[in-house]
């Protein structure tokens, strides 16, 4: 079903849809029919100008009222219809083909259906592409102004009575389209998602970020300065949020925004001075877990490709991003080794106290410095206000007191910082290690008050330190020893419900057991179960740890894998660190007089971890709980940045190896074709064949440049296009056939048996064949006078003479002195009525009986060779030769009578004396033929008794022959009776 | 990322095949039957890293054959083209000329240009002097490479250099780069006016 035509009645005069094709809009999500219309403006000066109607329909388009005008896309000269490549992707034979639609403007993505429709569509969209030329005008599109408003004006002639389906005012998109509203179609254009862009080393990112590419108005120079500025607004806005969240009253004054380091998921900022440096153009920052819309656009000016800057772009997140991921990670061990760095990891309940005294002795004391620093507080702030407003000062005290006391021998820069109500944890490094940091995320799980608040629960920091990934959690599990269960399941809860983002949204959350390394730290709550307090205080004195870690609830609670399945805690050879009277080191002389227990644990889990040392601080008398360190030497793999390069080098190198091994590939038998001889409607068919390579393929003759059909017209392939599974074959036939429409201008040389054909692979290469021959000129096809001087036979003259005489013009006759004496009538009509006349007379169905194609060819022969003697002596068909002369009249390139006295003749049909006249008029060969032919046809209709002929029947066979519309193929009935009438009179009357 | 196009363009066997075969595969076929496979046009993806920048070209082949010339014009849209002539073949450096002229016809403007002397590695068979390919390279400005996709010598190089050429040309571009609803940083600008060229 052809949809132009819908299309068609709606445009106005002037205007005219060539091609139609129904596709799908694609925008984000969403997924809506439209029909695609190319329309076609002749300007009155000449020239043209085109248009892209878009189209929502009802259903298939069959008439102007099942389709309502949605949006007009100029053919600018800025405008592009490519076809959107599916790069890296293994192309599925037969999917939708994706087609970008870009102007200056706006930019759609369209699926179109597979096939020749489609392709023939993009090549008539590509055809109507004004050229580049500066010479030629630009198009103006005046004709499109009536479409902006239509309220104002009729509606589009051709009866779309459905006044109001009809937009009040379509839109019209890109282009230089000289107007200056221009917010048609915005909306369509825009991308909603997330977006990494990557500007000068920083990452910007920006949840629900809108592409609003499109939102620029229709004028590009108006309006792009508007968008400019409104940019610049929201990057001021963006660069204060950013000063605020680092500044360090923010801080101390207890905002939650102490991690005001971003990551980048490369490297790391290690501390603020170095953000002085970053303009604030360069810096866009948001929080991540607001994710707020921003609704103005990110224009491509901010985005520098500086030398080091990557552009992630939404491809990153391509198949073939991931497939190089993930090739890398299963060669991770080619790339890189194992380097041992000391991780230094601590636990604190400060039951809601501030800092009093130096950290020192827990933190640095008695250790070389460490290369991470894991510290973990609870009980941070135990007020009202804290667990309400999660808002502390003691936040800042203790991130100060923990900074001052990290070992002197190095300087340490703050990765990351997470707290919830009492939960704090703190992530320093090295600050030679910063650089090696990446992909930080911390999140918090409350399991506390109806298992959400945060009075109980965890926080984590991930990151990524060189080439393995680490996850540090700090816990406060439920109180109480007979809640063991409740602990258990606090874990639980922390393990299922901690979520880390990733770099890649589309991939899903990571959860803490995902991790290379997994440190877990924290006041955990298991209590000595079973043994009163005065027996555990006992065995305390002695040091017998051994036997009261027999009763620890910890232990038991691993051993039954009913909590921290698969981690290891070192062997507790320091005193229960629970509970103290505060300021001393007395057990708990309070009224519940708790009994002692080893509430701060460190455990952890993964490779190449070795402990070096579990201990408790008795010297910190802050609290009621003691602190506790670990100090641990973990393996982490370590990129070799050469072997990397090589390994990355390899994959990308193999995954274009195996992209071009995906490009369709072919051979063929045959790249030449040689036709000899080609004759007058006499087939000649040349083969060869089509071998597949390994990849599936659709492939077809196309088009070579500012050509209408694949080839020639004297020409097919058959077939001429196809699909071919790997390793299978198809043999594809040329077929020569010169028939009546081309045989003049191959006889005159203006044609030649040459043609170049294409032979194109979807998604593939092309291929040249090369058709070559000579054609044997026949008086087929040959004009009435220029067979007249031909007093030869047509094969015995030198090609040059044929090539002359055909291009006589038909009027030269009168001063064609300097020829030789032409003939008549040609001799090859007076062959065959001669031989009609001797020998058929009386033949039955004469010109109504089919000949036989074989023996027309040597009755072509004969005439053409002058070897009149053969048709007598082969022993043909009368109907064969009786047929051979309809064709020869039909393939007069002008008709006996001539075009040019076509319509005089039907005027004049039914008054004799007036169609003779008109006969008298015409040029004297073809005079001399019309009258030779009639008389023979009287001479036949002498006969009737035997050969059943009429006047009638003779009219309706000679009438359409010897009388051709010049107007072409459209035959008109009432015209054709009046030709039949024309010669009916010629018969019936002797002259 | 960035993708556009290269051309490859020279007499027959020349070794533009070969060239492209050890560019892309690092394979080199010395029997390579070349004249089935060189009547058309044939392309192969690539990736390279050039100022940290992905890019990926594609690389066209195309039939060198005169008659072919009408054609193949619709394929000269690349971004930059190789020239190549083959060291032992003095005919082949005269055509080069030829092929500038066709160069500067077809191709749209800006487009990126070297010379490749090829089968560097033929030097018993020389007939055109190394100072021939630099006169030309003088002449119309281009960068010039003797190359042997036999021994591998400056493949890798040559293909780098004119994509880095291509980058330079388009560096405003470039820096404009789009983020864009295809979820694909092509250049636009770049391939914008493809179709436009290609049509007639
Ligand atoms: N010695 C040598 N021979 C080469 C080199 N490159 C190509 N050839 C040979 O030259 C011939 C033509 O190569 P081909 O790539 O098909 O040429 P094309 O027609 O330009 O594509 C083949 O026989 C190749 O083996 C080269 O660098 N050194
Ligand atoms: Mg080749």
């Amino acid at each position: 079903m052809d949809q132009s035509v819908a299309i068609q009645e709606t445009l106005a005069e002037g205007e005219y849809c060539i091609i139609a094709v129904q596709g799908v809009l694609c925008e984000g999500d969403s997924r809506q029919s439209r029909l695609l219309g190319l329309v076609r403006y002749r300007l009155e000066h000449g020239g043209q100008e085109h248009a892209l109607f878009l189209y929502t329909h009802r259903r298939m388009a069959i008439t102007g009222d099942d389709v309502c005008l949605d949006q007009i896309v100029p053919v600018s000269r800025d405008f592009t219809l490519e076809e959107v490549s599916s790069d890296g992707e293994l192309y599925i034979l037969g999917s939708d083909v994706t087609v970008q639609l870009d102007t200056a403007e706006l930019s759609l993505t369209f699926q179109l259906p597979f096939g020749s429709h489609t392709r023939m569509f993009l090549q008539e969209v590509a055809r109507a592409c004004p050229g580049l030329d500066p010479a030629t005008r630009d198009p103006e599109f005046q004709w499109l102004s009536r479409y902006r408003c239509t309220e104002m004006e009729p509606l589009p002639r051709g009866g779309n009575s459905a006044l109001g389906t009809w937009p009040g005012c379509a839109r019209i998109g890109g282009g230089r389209y000289p107007s200056g509203e221009g917010r048609w179609g915005l909306e369509e254009a825009r991308l909603q998602g997330w977006a990494l862009l990557c500007v000068g080393g920083v990452v910007m990112e920006l949840p629900g970020f809108l592409l609003a590419e499109a939102a620029a108005g229709a004028d590009p120079w108006g309006s792009a300065g508007g968008a400019v500025r409104r940019r610049d607004e929201e990057l001021e806005e963006a660069a204060e949020m950013s000063a605020a969240a680092g500044s360090r009253d923010r801080d101390s004054s207890g905002g939650s925004h102490l991690d005001n380091l971003r990551p980048n998921g490369k490297g790391l900022f290690v501390d603020q001075s170095s953000r002085g440096q970053d303009k604030p153009e360069n810096l866009l920052t948001r929080q991540t877990k607001s994710k707020l819309e921003i609704t103005d656009m990110v224009r491509s000016s901010t985005i520098t490709v500086s030398d080091k800057a990557h552009i992630l772009s939404m491809q990153k997140f391509g198949l073939r991003e991931t497939l190089v991921k993930s090739y890398l990670m299963q060669k991770e061990e080619d790339y890189t080794y194992i380097q041992n760095f000391r991780f230094f990891v601590g636990t604190y309940n400060v039951n809601g106290q501030s800092p009093k005294e130096c950290l020192q002795p827990w933190l640095s004391h008695g250790i070389q410095a460490p290369d991470v620093y894991c510290v973990g507080f609870q009980e941070l702030d135990l007020s009202k206000e804290a667990f309400f407003f999660h808002d502390t000062p003691k936040e800042e005290e203790w991130f100060k007191a923990v900074s001052e006391s990290l070992h002197p021998d190095a300087k340490y820069a703050k990765v990351k910082f997470i707290r919830l109500v009492g939960i704090m944890l703190l992530l320093y490094v090295k600050q030679e290690h910063a650089a090696h940091i990446s992909e930080v995320e911390a999140e918090t799980v409350g399991t506390g008050i109806m298992g959400r608040m945060g009075n109980k629960g965890g926080v984590a920091i991930r990151f990524k330190f060189h080439n393995t990934s680490i996850c540090v959690v700090n816990s406060h599990l439920a109180a109480h020893t007979e809640e063991y269960e409740r602990r258990n399941q606090d874990y639980k809860d922390i393990c299922s419900r901690m979520q880390f983002c990733q770099v890649d949204p589309s991939l899903p959350p990571l959860t803490i057991s995902k991790h290379d390394v997994i440190l877990w730290l924290g006041d955990l709550n298991y209590r000595i179960e079973e043994l009163d307090v005065e027996k555990v205080k006992k065995l305390i004195e002695e040091k017998d740890f051994q036997t009261l870690y027999a009763y620890d609830q910890l232990k038991t609670q691993v051993a039954a894998k009913a909590v921290f399945e698969g981690f290891t805690e070192g062997e507790l050879t320091f005193q229960p660190t629970y509970k103290y009277d505060t300021g001393s080191d007395e057990w708990d002389t309070s009224e519940k007089c708790r009994a002692p227990a080893w509430c701060d644990r460190i455990l952890w889990k993964g490779k190449n971890i070795t402990q070096l040392s579990y201990q408790s601080h008795m010297a910190l008398k802050t609290s009621d709980h003691k602190p506790v360190s670990s100090e641990f030497d973990i393996g982490v793999r370590v990129k070799n940045e050469e072997l990397y390069r090589k390994t990355l080098e390899e994959i990308v190198r193999s995954l274009d190896k195996m992209e071009n091994a995906n490009i369709p590939s072919v051979s063929l038998s045959k790249l030449e074709f040689c036709f000899q001889n080609v004759k007058y409607m006499q087939l000649q068919v040349e083969s060869f064949t089509i071998h597949n390579g390994q990849v599936p393929c659709q492939f077809e003759f196309i088009n070579k440049p500012g050509e209408e059909s694949y080839c020639r017209q004297w020409l097919n392939a058959n077939p001429s296009k196809g699909f071919l599974l790997p390793d299978s074959a198809i043999e594809i036939e040329l077929e020569i056939f010169v028939t009546k429409t081309m045989a003049t201008k191959l006889n005159s040389g203006e044609d030649k048996i040459e043609d170049i054909l294409v032979l194109h692979l979807d998604r593939g290469k092309d291929y040249f064949l090369s058709v070559s021959g000579n054609y044997v000129p026949s008086c087929f096809g040959s004009p009435i006078h220029t067979l007249c001087y031909m007093r030869e036979p047509i094969s015995d003259l030198p090609l040059e003479t044929v090539r002359e005489l055909t291009l006589m013009p038909l009027w030269t006759e009168d001063d064609g002195s300097q020829l030789e004496n032409p003939m008549e009538i040609p001799k090859e009509l007076w062959m065959m009525v001669d031989y009609l006349y001797r020998n058929a007379a009386q033949e039955e169905d004469l010109f109504q009986q089919p000949g036989r194609r074989l023996e027309f060819e040597h009755i072509r022969d004969c005439l053409d060779t002058g070897m009149i003697e053969n048709l007598d002596t082969l022993c043909i068909l009368h109907h064969s030769v009786a047929e051979a002369l309809l064709l020869f009249l039909e393939s007069l390139p002008e008709p006996v009578i001539c075009y040019s006295a076509y319509h005089n003749c039907l005027e004049c049909s039914g008054n004799y004396t007036a169609s003779k006249q008109v006969i008298s008029t015409l040029p004297t060969f073809h005079k001399n033929v019309f009258n030779y032919l009639l008389a023979f046809l009287r001479q036949l209709l002498e006969n009737s008794e035997k050969n059943h002929l009429d006047e009638n029947i003779l009219a309706s066979i000679f009438g359409s022959l010897l009388l051709r519309n010049p107007a072409g193929q459209q035959k008109l009935e009432m015209a054709e009776k009046k030709a039949q009438e024309f010669i009916h009179q010629f018969l019936c009357n002797s002259p | 990322d960035v993708l556009f196009r290269l051309l490859l363009i020279r007499d027959s066997r020349v070794g533009k095949t070969c060239l492209l075969c050890r560019f892309t595969d690092n394979e080199f076929h010395s029997s390579h039957i070349s004249t089935i496979g060189s009547q058309g046009v044939d392309f192969k993806m690539n990736t390279i890293e050039v100022d940290g920048i992905k890019v990926r070209i594609q690389i066209w082949d195309t039939a060198g054959q005169e008659r072919y010339q009408t054609i193949t014009k619709q394929y000269r849209r690349a971004r930059g083209i190789f020239l190549v002539y083959d060291i032992s073949s003095e005919r082949s450096y005269q055509h080069i000329m030829k092929w500038v002229s066709v160069v500067n016809e077809y191709a749209p403007e800006g487009v990126q240009k070297i010379l490749i002397g090829n089968k560097a590695d033929e030097e018993q068979k020389r007939q055109v002097g190394r100072k021939q390919g630099q006169q030309l390279t003088k002449e119309y400005g281009m960068d010039f490479y003797k190359t042997s996709a036999c021994t591998n010598l400056n493949i890798k190089e040559s293909f780098t250099r004119l994509t880095e050429l291509v980058l330079q040309a388009h560096r405003k571009e470039l820096d404009g780069v789009r983020t864009r609803a295809s979820k694909e940083l092509a250049l636009a600008e770049l391939e914008e006016d493809e179709r436009q060229t290609g049509s007639p």
